[in-house]
C-alpha cells in the first residue's frame, strides 16, 4: 500500500512538472495577438504613441514629453502605475489601465525606447526676470525655510538623476499641474510634496517659468 | 498577462453584415463602458464630454475599436503561428439608457377633434430609448458597435447602429487604414459637427406642428438614412494623425417588414423609399493638433438615387400584382424598382470642429453648412407615371441648405452647457411641401448638463423654434391630421417650444 502511495504521488508529482513545463512553453510562444509578448516599439505604436507621440513628443500638455526622458524614472512609474500606487487623476484616468498587464521586461523596453529618443527644447520664458527669480530658486533652494534646490534631483540643466524625472524640454502646463497636485497631495511624492508646501504661489511660477528656459 | 494588442500588417477581412430589421429614428448613444472595460481607460481618455470624441478617442475607432489591455482568454493558432481565434475574457456588453421628459410650449391639436389634446402638452417616455450594446474588439485588428435598440417613439425593438471594423496600421502609426461595414452613413465618422453624432446628440422632440416626427424638421436626406433603411461598406486611411480619407457604398437594406426580404411597396411605404442600387459616400478631413487644441474641417459628399414611396411604385406594384394574378402567374416584386421613377440627390457638407480639451476646461464650437440638391423625377413633376392622379413635385430640382453651429462648454466634465442654432432654406416646392412650399425652418437648442459621473448625464433643454415652415399661413402644414383646426387659430413657430429634461445613463 505505502509502495503504491508513493509510485502515485510520483506519477503525479511527473504531470504536474510536466503540464507546468507545458504552461511555460505555451506561454512563451509568439503570437501577435498575445499582448505579453509585444516588444517596446509595438507597444509604443499601439498604445502609448496616442498620447505621448510615437518618438515620445506629446503634443497636449495632458500628458508629458517623454523623449530622452530618464530609463530609470519611466521605469519607477509605470511599475507604480501597474500596483496602483500613483493616484493622481490622470494616472488613474490612463496610466491604471494602460499598465495593468505589463511585464516587467515590456516596462523596461518601453523606458529605454523614450529615453532614447531624441530631447526636445523647452517653449522658453516670456519674462526674463520671471525666468531669473525661477533660477534662482532652483539652483539654490530656500534653506532658511528648508527647501532644497530643484538642482540637487533634477540637475543643473533639468536632465534629471537616476529615478528624479528630467524636467528639461517638458511642457510648461504639465510641469505647473504636477506642481499643484504634489502640493495638494493628489500626487503623492514625500520629497515634492515637503517642497512644494513650502513654497509660495508665486515661487512656483517662477520656478516653473525657468524649467520652461531648459 | 497583457498589454496591447499590436496589429501587423495583414490581409483585408471581408466583412458582411447581415440582418436589419426596423427603422428606429434613433440618437446614437456612447460612452461606452465596454470600452473602458476593455482597455482600462477612463471615459476622459476617448470623450470630452460623451458622444464627442476626443483625438484619442477618434483614434480608437477609427483603429477599429481593437485596443485593449485584458488578456485573451482563447488565443488559438495553428501550425504556422498564424492566429485562429482570439476570445476576450470579458464580452464587451453595455446597456445604454435614455429618459425624457418633454413639456411643450403649447399642447398640440388632437388628431381627431378640433380642440387640443387634453392633458397631452407633456409627455415621458421612459425610457425614450432603451439599447442593449456589444462593443470592442472581435479579434486582434476586428472590432464591432452592435446596437439593439428599444425605441418608446417607433414602438418596438430593432436593430440599431452597427459598425464592424477591420483596421490596421504602419508600424510608426503614419498610416491607419481600415474598412467598416456600416448601416448609417456617417455613423462611422469620428468628428461631431455632422452627420449621426452631430452635437447636441440628446434631443427627444417632436416638432408637431410641422407634421413631421421625431426629426422635428426638415433636414438632408442623409439622416434619413439609418439602420434598417441602408447597409453599406467602405475604406478609410488616416495619414499622420491629420488626414482621413474615405470612399464607401450603400445599397438598400429593407427588409423584414410586410413580410418580404425585397424592396417592395409595404417595405418602401415604412422608410418613405429606398436606395437604388449603390448610394456613394466619399469623406476627406484635415485635423490639426496643438497643445490643448485640436482642429478639423472636412468635406462629405453622398449621391443618392432613391425610389421614393410615393405614388407611382405602389400604384405599379398593385398593376403588376393584378396582371400577375389575370395571367394566372406568381408575382414576385424586383429587388431593385428599374422604373425610372427616381428622384437624385446630391449631398454636399462642409464640416468644422474646434476642441479644446484642457485641464479643467473643455470648451468647442462645431457644425457645418450641408447643401442638398434633389433632382426629381420628371414623372413625379408632370405625373406622367402610371396610376397618377396628380404630381408630386413642382419643381424639376429642389436644394436644401442646413446650417448648423453648436457651442459648448465643460467645467470637469462636471457642469456645462451648449447652444446650438440651426437653420435651414431650400427651393419652395408647394406640393412638395405644404403651404407655400418654403421647407424653411430655424430653432435654437439651449442645454445645461449636469454630470454626477461620467455615465450618469442628467439633461436641461429648451429648443426654442423661430421658424417652421418659414410661418406661412396657413402655418399648419400637416393639413391631412389637422385641417386647419380651429381650436389653433393662432398656430405659431414658438408653440414648439419645448423643455426636455433627459437621463442619459451607461453602464
Amino acid at each position: 500500500m505505502k509502495k503504491l502511495t508513493s509510485y502515485s504521488l510520483t506519477v503525479a508529482a511527473i504531470a504536474l512538472v510536466t503540464i507546468g513545463v507545458r504552461d511555460v512553453h505555451s506561454a512563451t510562444l509568439v503570437v501577435p495577438p498575445d499582448p505579453s509578448t509585444l516588444n517596446a516599439k509595438a507597444l509604443v505604436s499601439a498604445a502609448c504613441s496616442k498620447c505621448h507621440g510615437v518618438n515620445g513628443v506629446s503634443i497636449s500638455p495632458l500628458f508629458p514629453i517623454l523623449a530622452a526622458q530618464l530609463p530609470g524614472y519611466i521605469e519607477a512609474e509605470l511599475k507604480l502605475f501597474r500596483i496602483r500606487g500613483r493616484s493622481d487623476p490622470r494616472a488613474r484616468a490612463f496610466m491604471w489601465g494602460i499598465s495593468r498587464g505589463l511585464t516587467d521586461e515590456q516596462i523596461k523596453g518601453v523606458a529605454q525606447y523614450f529615453s532614447s529618443q531624441p530631447p526636445v527644447k523647452g517653449s522658453g520664458s516670456s519674462n526674463p526676470a520671471l525666468a531669473d527669480k525661477g533660477k534662482l530658486m532652483y539652483e539654490n533652494g530656500a534653506p532658511e525655510r528648508d527647501i532644497e534646490a530643484c538642482t540637487v534631483c533634477h540637475g543643473h540643466s533639468g536632465e534629471g538623476v537616476n529615478t528624479q524625472p528630467r524636467l528639461a524640454g517638458q511642457h510648461r502646463d504639465y510641469v505647473v499641474t504636477e506642481m499643484w497636485q504634489y502640493r495638494s497631495g493628489l500626487r503623492e511624492n514625500k520629497v515634492m510634496q515637503h517642497v512644494t508646501e513650502k513654497m509660495t504661489d508665486d515661487e512656483i511660477a517662477a520656478v516653473v517659468d525657468y524649467v520652461s528656459t531648459l | 498577462m497583457s498589454a496591447v494588442r499590436f496589429s501587423r500588417l495583414g490581409a483585408v477581412a471581408t466583412l458582411i453584415l447581415g440582418g436589419s430589421a426596423l427603422m428606429l429614428v434613433a440618437q446614437p448613444a456612447s460612452a461606452i463602458p465596454p470600452f473602458a472595460r476593455q482597455t482600462g481607460l477612463a471615459c476622459e481618455a476617448c470623450h470630452t464630454v460623451p458622444p464627442e470624441l476626443t483625438a484619442f478617442g477618434r483614434r480608437f475607432k477609427l483603429s477599429g475599436y481593437t485596443l485593449t489591455t485584458r488578456p485573451p482568454l482563447v488565443n488559438d493558432i495553428d501550425d504556422h503561428k498564424r492566429n485562429t481565434m482570439w476570445l476576450t475574457d470579458l464580452p464587451g456588453v453595455a446597456i445604454l439608457a435614455q429618459i425624457g421628459y418633454d413639456h411643450y410650449n403649447r399642447a398640440p391639436p388632437d388628431a381627431g377633434q378640433p380642440y387640443p389634446a387634453q392633458g397631452q402638452s407633456d409627455s415621458f417616455q421612459f425610457p425614450d430609448q432603451f439599447s442593449l450594446v456589444y462593443a470592442g474588439a472581435v479579434s486582434d485588428r476586428v472590432g464591432a458597435w452592435l446596437q439593439l435598440t428599444y425605441n418608446q417613439v417607433a414602438g418596438g425593438v430593432g436593430i440599431d447602429n452597427i459598425d464592424i471594423r477591420y483596421s490596421d496600421h504602419t508600424s510608426d502609426n503614419k498610416w491607419v487604414w481600415g474598412v467598416t461595414a456600416n448601416n448609417f452613413p456617417t455613423f462611422q465618422d469620428v468628428w461631431n459637427g455632422f452627420g449621426s453624432y452631430t452635437i447636441p446628440n440628446f434631443n427627444t422632440v417632436t416638432l408637431w406642428s410641422g407634421g413631421v416626427a421625431g426629426a422635428g424638421t426638415t433636414g438632408p436626406i442623409i439622416n434619413a438614412l439609418g439602420p434598417g433603411n441602408v447597409a453599406g461598406i467602405g475604406a478609410y486611411v488616416f495619414y499622420d494623425d491629420s488626414l482621413y480619407f474615405e470612399l464607401s457604398a450603400y445599397h438598400s437594406a429593407v427588409s423584414g417588414t410586410g413580410g418580404t426580404p425585397v424592396v417592395d411597396s409595404t417595405n418602401l411605404g415604412v422608410n418613405g423609399g429606398a436606395v437604388d442600387r449603390f448610394a456613394p459616400y466619399a469623406r476627406i478631413a484635415y485635423e490639426r493638433d496643438w497643445g490643448y487644441h485640436s482642429a478639423e474641417i472636412g468635406v462629405s459628399a453622398m449621391y443618392i438615387n432613391w425610389i421614393p414611396s410615393v405614388g407611382y411604385i405602389s400604384a405599379q406594384q398593385q398593376l403588376a400584382a393584378t396582371a400577375a394574378a389575370t395571367a394566372g402567374t406568381p408575382y414576385t416584386p424586383a429587388q431593385t424598382f428599374n422604373s425610372g421613377v427616381i428622384n437624385r440627390y446630391t449631398d454636399l457638407s462642409v464640416d468644422w470642429q474646434y476642441q479644446y480639451n484642457g485641464q479643467h476646461n473643455i470648451y468647442g464650437f462645431l457644425g457645418h453648412v450641408a447643401h442638398e440638391r434633389q433632382q426629381n423625377s420628371p414623372q413625379l413633376v408632370a405625373a406622367t407615371f402610371t396610376g397618377a392622379s396628380s404630381p408630386i413635385y413642382t419643381n424639376p430640382t429642389d436644394t436644401l441648405t442646413q446650417f448648423l453651429a453648436t457651442a459648448e462648454y465643460f467645467r470637469d466634465r462636471r457642469y456645462g452647457g451648449l447652444i446650438s442654432f440651426t437653420r435651414t432654406t431650400g427651393t419652395y416646392d408647394p406640393l412638395a411641401n405644404g403651404g407655400n412650399g418654403s421647407p424653411a425652418n430655424q430653432y435654437e437648442v439651449y442645454e445645461l448638463d449636469y454630470l454626477p459621473w461620467l455615465n450618469f448625464r442628467f439633461i436641461l433643454q429648451y429648443n426654442a423654434y423661430q421658424v417652421v415652415a418659414n410661418n406661412q399661413s396657413p402655418f399648419n402644414l400637416n393639413h391631412a391630421t389637422f385641417p386647419n383646426s380651429p381650436g389653433f387659430p393662432n398656430i405659431k413657430a414658438s408653440n414648439n417650444n419645448t423643455w426636455v429634461f433627459g437621463l442619459w445613463m451607461d453602464f
